[in-house]
């Protein structure tokens, strides 16, 4: 149907109809902040999800990122994408401290590489501490997959990106539109209870999620 | 799948239950799993203002329904201008050539469909399947039911009806080995044969959460990151919206979201929110050529300016299905259609029409435990008694048989009996505060509209039935 005969339907049906307002103020949700400082509550609400975080001075954050490697079993094969080069030097001082496999792929292979790669290793936009959710930008150095396809996440956040509560997400997420196809906040790890309520990681995202927390 | 939708919807009510109660194991897999998640959903909102919560919740919806036209025209306005090509269809009929001509176009083999209950709707995937593509459901309880060949049974967990030794023998039967009953095992399997589809198909299908007129964005909302895989690894995405599920901006979505996420599950928020803003940008690294946004009336518009606007509400939480005794009871299926619980028996006779799903609004006992849990306030057993009383009205031959379809002759009949016997050992505390019976199912409510009742002993229900 043309848009304008469809939209014409509505308004027709709808005549009549009205004087509802938005809300002039809106109660704290559950995804509010609280009074705890964002750096205190974000890796508390994390854990509930899956996810674990911790605080790194930048002096040891080599050490962390070898640490984290080496918690899990998992291979060391690992996709970087470019929004970490900020850390370029501690990213790839801990990386060869955990003999980690170190994969910068070109724009055309990162799928594939992405596809077989243990870890993924990014940053994010925004941590938000009522959740611990991450704020994932795709953008011409962070694509999509470096946070979709591996089986662990690992992210690289300085403590300046946390935020207190999903409201400070949105006037950035307005901001974006026209800058990011598919922003995305993720909270912990991908996970599903479509089995009799047995609640199961790791279904299609990332099973594992770390994040360190750079002061 | 294996009925045609319509005979689906067709067949009475009673019948489909009548089968769902001779499932006995039934009640006990979608009580416990419903409790659950109503105790969550209690849990979380413990500690906040809730009614001042419902009430925004419920104004920002009755805000925008009341303006479609206006937000609808917004977000077309804005998703063009960032490349998404935006359809408008009246009918599924529409909504449906256009996904196949689109896929003809693609020479699209395989489709990969993230949850949709818009998309169940129109029945789009037996469309696609009769052209001879591979349609695969990649949320992990929508794939079970759809290996199953069954329809989903509950807005937010489809497969909450099948046991774990039935998904079991099910996965192993259709790829031909043997897998242990174990969830951890049977997830990690999935993943496995699901990323490969992912990785291959031409098209994602999604449904969407909400619209956000301001920028023309979609938000979608997933646990497992099938909705995140499917708009992102296909070079087509093509979303399918029901046309109220718009919001202003991005700034509503800080508290629709949570309401939908908590009222669902008890959580703050679900692993992904993706906000789909278009097409990848030229020097993106990846995501979709392609986006289109099928926005679909499909019976809407002529609920909109009847007393019935506020169905149009509805955020797909679920809420109400948990805590309804009858869904407890018969589960999704006994509904016979895509929106199965007080939802669905109040939205899908004024979709579909009360000649084919007329008897929908009996499937309630008008305890009010739905409209007490909807976190947008639709007052939904009213609308189920109003729609009785229209479908009475419109449909004469058949009133007096309604009339006896309900709670008078419910125990007359097989299913009824059993049904009744059911709600009377489990269903009976919903209707108990206090130790009384303030508010019980008609026609016991004549009795409860004027004073309280003591609670029934379990064997003298039915007899106190019948002694009215
Ligand atoms: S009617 Fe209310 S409770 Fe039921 S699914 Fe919709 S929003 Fe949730």
């Amino acid at each position: 149907m043309e848009r304008a005969a469809f939209l014409e339907r509505v308004r027709e049906r709808l005549s009549g109809v009205g004087g509802f307002d938005l809300p002039s103020v809106v109660p704290l949700t559950p995804a509010s902040g609280n009074g705890l400082p964002p750096v205190e509550r974000f890796p508390i609400e994390l854990a509930k999800s899956g996810g674990l975080a911790r605080v790194v001075p930048r002096a040891r954050l080599a050490e962390a990122v070898a640490e984290v490697l080496g918690e899990l079993p998992s291979g060391r094969r690992v996709v970087v994408a470019a929004d970490v080069e900020p850390y370029r030097a501690e990213v790839d001082a801990g990386l060869e401290a955990a003999a980690a496999e170190v994969v910068r792929p070109p724009r055309e292979e990162w799928r594939a590489e992405a596809a077989t790669a243990d870890w993924g290793l990014t940053s994010a936009r925004l941590g938000v501490a009522s959740t611990g959710s991450l704020l994932i930008v795709p953008g011409p150095e962070t694509p999509r997959v470096a946070s979709l396809l591996p089986p662990a996440h690992l992210v690289i956040l300085p403590v300046e990106h946390l935020v207190p509560g999903l409201e400070q997400v949105m006037p950035v997420l307005t901001s974006l539109a026209d800058a990011s196809s598919a922003p995305v906040l993720i909270t912990g790890a991908s996970r599903t209870s479509d089995i009799e309520m047995t609640t199961v990681m790791g279904v299609h995202g990332p099973k594992v999620l770390r994040v360190l927390l750079v002061e | 799948m294996a009925m045609t939708p319509d005979a689906a919807v067709r067949k009475r009510f009673e019948d489909r239950a009548d089968v769902q109660l001779r499932k006995r194991h039934l009640p006990l897999i979608i009580g416990r799993a419903t409790d659950t998640r109503e105790a969550r959903r209690r849990d979380i909102f413990a500690e906040l203002d809730l009614p001042g919560l419902r009430n925004a919740a419920e104004a920002v919806r009755a805000h925008t329904v009341a303006n479609l036209h206006t937000y609808l025209d917004r977000f077309a306005e804005r998703a063009e201008a960032r490349g998404t090509k935006v359809f408008f269809a009246a009918t599924a009929e529409e909504a449906v050539s256009y996904v196949r001509t689109l896929a003809a176009k693609r020479g699209a083999r395989l489709i990969a469909k993230a949850k949709s209950m818009a998309s169940e709707e129109i029945h789009l995937s037996p469309a696609l399947e009769a052209d001879g593509i591979e349609v695969v459901e990649t949320d992990l309880g929508e794939y079970i039911v759809q290996l199953a060949k069954e329809p989903p049974s509950h807005i937010i967990a489809p497969a909450v009806h099948k046991s774990r030794t039935e998904i079991a023998r099910l996965l192993a039967a259709h790829h031909g080995r043997s897998l242990p009953d174990d969830p951890e095992v049977l997830t990690a399997f999935a993943r496995e044969v699901l990323r490969r589809t992912f990785l291959e198909a031409d098209i994602g299908i999604s449904g969407v959460n909400f619209g956000v007129a301001e920028t023309g964005s979609l938000a979608l909302v997933t646990n497992e990151g099938n909705g995140r895989m499917v708009t992102s690894l296909p070079p087509v995405h093509v979303a399918i919206m029901g046309m109220e599920r718009i919001v202003p901006s991005f700034e509503e979505l800080s508290l629709l979201l949570p309401m939908l996420v908590a009222s669902a599950t008890g959580r703050p928020v679900s692993t992904y929110f993706s906000f789909i803003n278009g097409p990848r940008l030229p020097d993106e690294v990846d995501g979709p050529e392609e986006v289109h946004v099928v926005v679909l009336d499909n019976g809407r518009s002529k609920i909109l300016g009847t007393e019935y606007q506020s169905i149009l509400h509805c955020i797909r939480c679920g809420a109400c299905q948990n805590v309804c005794p009858v869904y407890r009871q018969v589960g999704g299926h006994g509904y016979g259609a895509v929106y199965g619980g007080p939802i669905g028996a109040v939205l899908t006779p004024l979709l579909v029409g009360f000649e084919k799903a007329g008897d929908l609004p009996h499937a309630s006992s008008l305890c009010g435990a739905c409209t007490e849990v909807c976190p947008v306030k639709i007052p939904l057993h009213e609308q189920l008694l109003a729609l009785r009383r229209d479908v009475a009205r419109e449909q004469k031959p058949v009133v007096e048989g309604l009339a006896f379809r309900a709670w008078s002759t419910a125990w007359r009949r097989p299913w009824g009996y059993r049904l009744l016997a059911r709600l009377a050992r489990a269903g009976q505390g919903m209707f108990v505060r206090g130790g009384r019976i303030r508010k019980a199912p008609p026609p016991l409510s004549r009795w409860t509209n004027r004073r309280d009742l003591p609670p029934v002993a379990r064997r003298t229900f039915r007899e106190r039935w019948k002694d009215r």
